[in-house]
């Protein structure tokens, strides 16, 4: 039975564990320690592991940032929280500069065991507050870079992230934060004890025969409902919630649409130089060549603020629908 | 500082031999800046260095040898060759660059803070030129190491000019150390060419980070006298400042300081040269027998879990 939190406790009892577990663990960002995160996502951190471990910083994601690598060669496990994903243009710097890069750069001698924990998904912020960015993450090498659809997933990806010796980039749904736990329809039941999500391994969170819907996030919802609703019309839809995209887990959908012939890419990123490209591709290359490919992604326009605007460049369960019964007409 | 010229020089000659790809920068010059820091320093201290890094990496302790094998691009270079001249690590003495200007002053932070959580005493330097003041980055990670009284010394080399922009049309401020109050540090302008003047004002900004009193700027006037990478042109500055300004050069200072004061002969001193000239060239002609990295390992170390 669904215990009765929401998704961003769910982040926040994971990193409760981890930096019981591990001392080397730090939590670093603006409004984290005594306001708990602007969605809750560090509540009761600073409380119970102090100001010194769970630091509340002055607006300046580049110290923010550039502070985890230093801490990061110390022997620190830095969380570092950028508020939103679209803050990340004032310190992309030491992102992509220095985090992603010293591991390599050293030849292997200096790791960056750092997790960038921020909040993504459009919810009708506009164009400043309401992007994904996971392309643009995966698109620099070095960069491990998750984003979860469901309560169980952020728990265990939260845990898995922290303990990796590599940079991970941990996108939140801002959609998905607030929600109950028992208003998910898959990955509600979360348990109290620490446990870990290996990164880079899908999910098959709804299985199915006549097309493969590789997705994430916040989309997974979506496209889990579309595959109810038209498994009763008789069209079996396999989704795959893909939870990572470095490392992507093309294994899995190379083999789905092995088998159904049919691969459609969700995405709520931009369309163009992308995941959906990224996978389709990849796919592709395997040896793979399906009857029905597409790509549904928001056009390349930054997000509009009018909700009735977001909604038309929105992926949701009427467009998805639209495009899958497009693909089931190849023959 | 005899070590660090001769290190320089030897660098200069992997350039026309294009052993060396890249944009060079050398520091010749502004010897006197990183001699100085070397008796302040202790073993739990970091420094974060810039483009220009190799005489901070000699400063702190970095191996001369796998230093001059990474600029020189060998398999036995101190990244294996991953890194090159301006992203020299070494974390057995703490030590890293960046070659982007301003952003290691954000990292030194973090190992200022490092300080406070282990409570070592130790400190952390940024050296950086005068270009990186005027970056978001410098203004950040000073006001966050004032606002939590932090162990951090950003130690400027303010050589007067940012590639081709002199300081003087760059700043708002005449000096760079005035602005310090603004962030709760204590700021102070040096003779970059003085090796005591420099060392004293270190040693009492290391002395008030060590004791907790929070984060200082020292601006060490110098002038680097070669153009900003090995092939720039430095058509900037004209041939009468150049020659007038590396006149003022900190070795002869230093060396005439010592012999006026009777605690070094001449002769003494001249030999001192030629043995650290010897012995770079000795160094020189050892690396250069040294392997390449292997091409097949050039997918390595991306991730930790990839080697």
């Amino acid at each position: 039975m669904a215990r009765n939190l929401n998704l961003s406790q769910c982040i926040s009892e994971s990193l409760h564990l981890e930096m019981e577990r591990d001392h080397s663990v730090l939590v670093i960002g603006e409004d984290v320690g005594m306001q708990g995160g602007v969605f809750g996502a560090t509540r009761g951190l600073q409380k119970k592991f102090g100001a010194t471990r769970v630091i509340d910083t002055p607006i300046s994601e580049s110290a923010i940032t550039g502070m985890g690598v230093g801490l990061a060669i110390e022997g620190y496990r830095p969380v570092l929280e950028i508020m939103f994903v679209d803050f990340i243009g004032v310190c992309l710097d030491q992102v992509y500069n220095a985090i992603a890069k010293n591991h390599y750069m050293s030849g292997g001698r200096v790791r960056m065991p750092i997790v960038i924990k921020t909040a993504g998904g459009c919810i009708g912020s506009g164009a400043q507050h309401s992007q994904c960015l996971w392309g643009l993450f995966a698109h620099l090498p070095g960069l491990k870079v998750v984003a979860p659809s469901n309560p169980y997933d952020a728990k265990g990806l939260m845990a898995s992230a922290v303990e990796s010796d590599d940079p991970v980039v941990y996108i939140e749904h801002k959609g998905l934060l607030l929600k109950r736990a028992e208003d998910f329809s898959f990955g509600s039941d979360v348990p109290e004890g620490r446990y870990t999500i290996p990164l880079g391994k899908g999910n098959i969170v709804h299985p199915g025969s006549n097309l493969t819907i590789a997705t994430l996030s916040g989309t997974v919802s979506l496209c889990v409902n579309v595959a109810r609703a038209l498994a009763e019309k008789g069209i079996s839809i396999e989704v795959i919630d893909l939870r990572s995209v470095v490392p992507l887990d093309i294994d899995l959908v190379r083999d789905s649409v092995a088998k159904t012939n049919r691969l459609l890419v969700v995405d709520e990123d931009y369309l163009s130089f992308g995941l959906s490209a990224e996978i389709i591709t990849r796919v592709i290359e395997s040896g793979i060549n399906p009857k029905a490919i597409r790509r549904h992604a928001v056009p390349d326009v930054p997000i509009p603020g009018a909700l009735t605007l977001e909604r038309e460049i929105l992926p949701s369960e009427s467009s998805i629908t639209d495009v899958v019964m497009e693909m089931m007409e190849a023959k | 500082m005899l070590w660090t010229r001769h290190f320089e020089l030897a660098c200069l000659e992997g350039v026309p031999t294009r052993e060396i790809q890249g944009e060079l920068h050398t520091a010749i010059g502004q010897e006197a800046i990183s001699a100085a820091m070397v008796g302040s320093l202790r073993k739990e201290d970091a420094m974060c260095s810039t483009h220009r890094n190799h005489m901070h990496a000699i400063a702190i302790g970095v191996d001369l040898r796998s230093m001059l094998a990474e600029i020189f691009e060998r398999k036995t270079g101190i990244c294996g060759g991953f890194g090159g001249h301006m992203h020299i690590f070494d974390s057995s003495v703490k030590f890293s660059a960046t070659g982007i200007v301003g952003a290691g002053v954000p990292v030194a932070l973090g190992h200022a803070y490092a300080a406070k959580l282990k409570e070592n005493g130790a400190v952390a330097i940024a050296v950086v030129g005068d270009g990186a003041v005027n970056t978001g980055a410098f203004h950040e990670a000073m006001n966050m190491a004032g606002a939590m009284s932090l162990p951090l010394i950003v130690l400027v080399e303010n050589n007067e000019w940012a590639i081709s922009v002199p300081f003087s049309a760059s700043s708002a401020t005449e000096t760079i150390s005035e602005r310090a109050p603004s962030w709760g540090a204590q700021g102070v302008r040096v003779n970059g060419l003085d090796v005591e003047a420099v060392a004293e004002a270190f040693s009492i900004a290391t002395d008030r980070a060590r004791a907790g009193q929070g984060p200082s700027i020292v601006e060490a006037m110098c002038y680097r006298f070669r153009g900003h990478f090995e092939g720039d042109a430095d058509m900037y500055r004209s041939k009468d400042e150049k020659e007038e300004r590396r006149a003022q050069d900190p070795i002869e200072i230093t060396k005439n300081t010592l012999i006026s004061r009777g605690l070094a002969s001449e002769d003494v001193l001249n030999s001192m040269a030629h043995s650290v000239k010897d012995s770079m060239a000795q160094m020189l002609s050892s690396v250069r027998s040294d392997p390449t990295p292997e091409s097949a390992d050039a997918k390595r170390f991306v991730f930790v879990e990839s080697h």
